[in-house]
């Protein structure tokens, strides 16, 4: 499978820099800071599907409390007014947003599902048949934050077998 | 003048909301391109603008943009998709639908006001 | 961690002196979380052990990474409009029935920067000149990685959202993996150099249309006067110079003289326009 050369780590990371430049820090007062750990912990992820040329979903993963302050920065609300609702909202809406992206850089044909959140800790249970193949890590005003890509299993078979 | 913001998310609504009032328009919202559609034949004058995502459920944006292309009612309308969808073959095919201007999620304040701007829905240099 | 005032002071000099960008003072976590992938990409175990080495012992490639990882810039295409809206209304039309022999327009685009003034002009004439005629676009940067930049034409999805008709994207851009790159039908007519506005300048053939917008400003007077002067000797006798909204040749270089070009002004080499230019001030 070819994701890894049509969509590296440096471009997650763009990416990234952008949507916070966007949405999360205009300012550029409180950038996400990349720590490479990719075994941070998560509370809350969202996610949406990647199908065709390449299959396999685009993860977004972070504490509640980040999770609360993303949404506040959307939604121009305090951190502590922001209901269950918000969260999944706003958890979806950034999935979608890396993850369009990351369609637009595959070979073409691939489709993007509308988003999915959950709240509670991506995991491979969530995504059984697929492996992580990359991602951002790293934490904005201290709280962990990810972007993963989680490629399906069947797929990568299908592909070395050609 | 007024705007419709059609996303279906709440926050990215909340986001254009916020922008297009800057920019004194009044704005209305739906969560999708049926809801959208629903609402504009309530409404006793036409929006002036329509900034659409393009994945939503009932009805995508592309759809909506080429059901108010076929219905002259709207034909003022102006119609900006607002999307994560950036192949440059989704953009030729959201133009030959009829919509006139493409801005890519994510998106600056200042980027989305200089698009608008293109289509002389904002003072020039109203954002500088 | 947290970088020291005297490291931000040594990364905002350097990319002040390389690529003529400044760093606003408050982005200190932002410059940092910028070097973190920098510092780890050359195998150093921090930010601040990075800096120090690079202080210790300067590297060249080390340096341009910095530059290249704080210096995202945002220059909007077709910036402020109305200068390219003259070159269509006013400028063009008249330029198209002066050179009809040789049929060839030659634009120079000062203090280049990243390209986007470079590239929308290119655009501009692809879209405006009659057929059978060609352009040249030469960009000039004071900074080498500007320059660089500019040539490379590739820009990421943000720089590609500002000002941009989507009409022209899609026509005079193509994808190259996360960026999108200026298409080479276009590149073709367009290069670039380096070029300090305020030393003598070197020799070159005139220009028809000179954009030197929004650089004045960052000059004192007599600065000013200068880069006007040289800028003359590069100016057709009836060509066009374009500033920024806020500049201005008056009281500064009596040379030019004012003229309205469609709902902005330009300003002509005083004597050198052709009878029946609109003139004022």
């Amino acid at each position: 499978m070819s994701v890894e050369v049509e969509v590296n780590e440096d471009d997650l990371a763009e990416m990234v820099d952008q949507v916070w430049e966007s949405y999360l820090d205009p300012e550029g007062i409180n950038p996400f800071i990349p720590t490479y750990d990719e075994n941070q912990p998560s509370e809350v992820h969202s996610s949406v599907s990647i199908s065709g040329s390449w299959t396999g979903h685009l993860v977004y993963a972070c504490s509640t409390l980040a999770a609360r302050r993303a949404a506040a920065a959307f939604l121009a609300m305090e951190p502590d007014e922001v209901s269950e609702d918000d969260l999944s909202d706003v958890l979806g809406e950034l999935a979608n947003i890396v993850g369009g992206n990351v369609k637009a850089m595959l070979p073409p044909g691939a489709l993007l599902s509308l988003p999915q959140v959950a709240l509670a800790p991506e995991s491979t249970a969530r995504y059984p048949n697929t492996e992580r193949i990359g991602g951002v890590y790293g934490v904005w005003e201290g709280e962990p934050v990810s972007i993963s890509m989680w490629q399906s299993r069947a797929v990568k078979n299908e592909e070395e077998s050609k | 003048m007024r705007a419709m913001v059609i996303d279906d998310s709440r926050a990215m609504r909340m986001i254009l909301k916020r922008i297009v009032t800057k920019l004194n328009f009044d704005a209305v919202e739906a969560g999708d391109g049926k809801e959208a559609l629903d609402l504009l034949l309530e409404m006793p004058e036409v929006p002036d603008l329509a900034l659409i995502d393009w994945n939503m459920p009932n009805m995508n944006g592309l759809e909506f943009v080429t059901h108010v292309r076929a219905d002259p009612r709207l034909r003022e309308m102006t119609l900006v998709m607002v999307t994560t969808e950036s192949e440059q073959s989704q953009i030729v095919r959201a133009l030959a639908a009829g919509a006139h201007e493409y801005v890519i999620k994510p998106f600056t304040e200042g980027a989305m006001i200089e698009k608008l701007a293109l289509l002389g829905l904002v003072p020039t240099g109203a954002n500088s | 961690m947290t970088l020291s005032q005297a490291e931000f002071t040594y990364v905002s000099t350097l990319v002040r002196k390389e690529a003529s960008i400044v760093l606003a003072p408050g982005k200190e976590y932002l410059v940092e979380a910028r070097l973190i992938p920098v510092a780890r990409a050359v195998g150093a175990a921090n930010v601040n052990e990075f800096l120090a080495e690079l202080q210790r012992r300067p590297n060249p490639a080390h340096q341009r990474r910095i530059i290249d990882a704080l210096t995202t810039n945002e220059t909007s295409w077709f910036r402020d409009r109305e200068p390219f809206l003259a070159l269509t209304d006013v400028v063009l039309p008249e330029l198209i029935k002066s050179r009809s022999a040789a049929r060839k327009i030659r634009i120079w685009s000062a203090a280049s920067s990243s390209g986007q003034e470079a590239y929308s002009l290119a655009i501009t004439m692809q879209e405006n000149l009659p057929p059978g005629w060609t352009y040249e676009i030469m960009g000039t940067d004071i900074s080498t990685e500007m320059v660089k930049r500019a040539e490379a034409a590739e820009y990421s999805q943000v720089e590609i959202n500002r000002g941009l008709p989507a009409q022209q994207l899609v026509q005079y851009f193509e994808r190259a993996g996360a960026h999108w790159r200026i298409t080479a039908q276009l590149r073709k007519n367009v290069s670039f150099r380096l070029m300090n506005l305020t030393a003598p300048l070197p020799a070159m053939q005139p220009f028809d249309i000179v954009f030197l917008r929004n650089v004045l400003i960052y000059f004192d007077v007599a600065t000013k006067r200068t880069v006007l002067q040289n800028a003359a000797k590069l100016l057709r006798p009836d060509g066009w110079l374009f500033l920024g909204a806020a500049e201005t040749t008056i009281g500064i270089d009596d040379n030019y003289e004012r003229v309205a070009a469609g709902r902005t002004s330009a300003y002509r080499v005083r004597n050198g326009a052709p009878a029946g230019a609109l003139r004022r001030g």
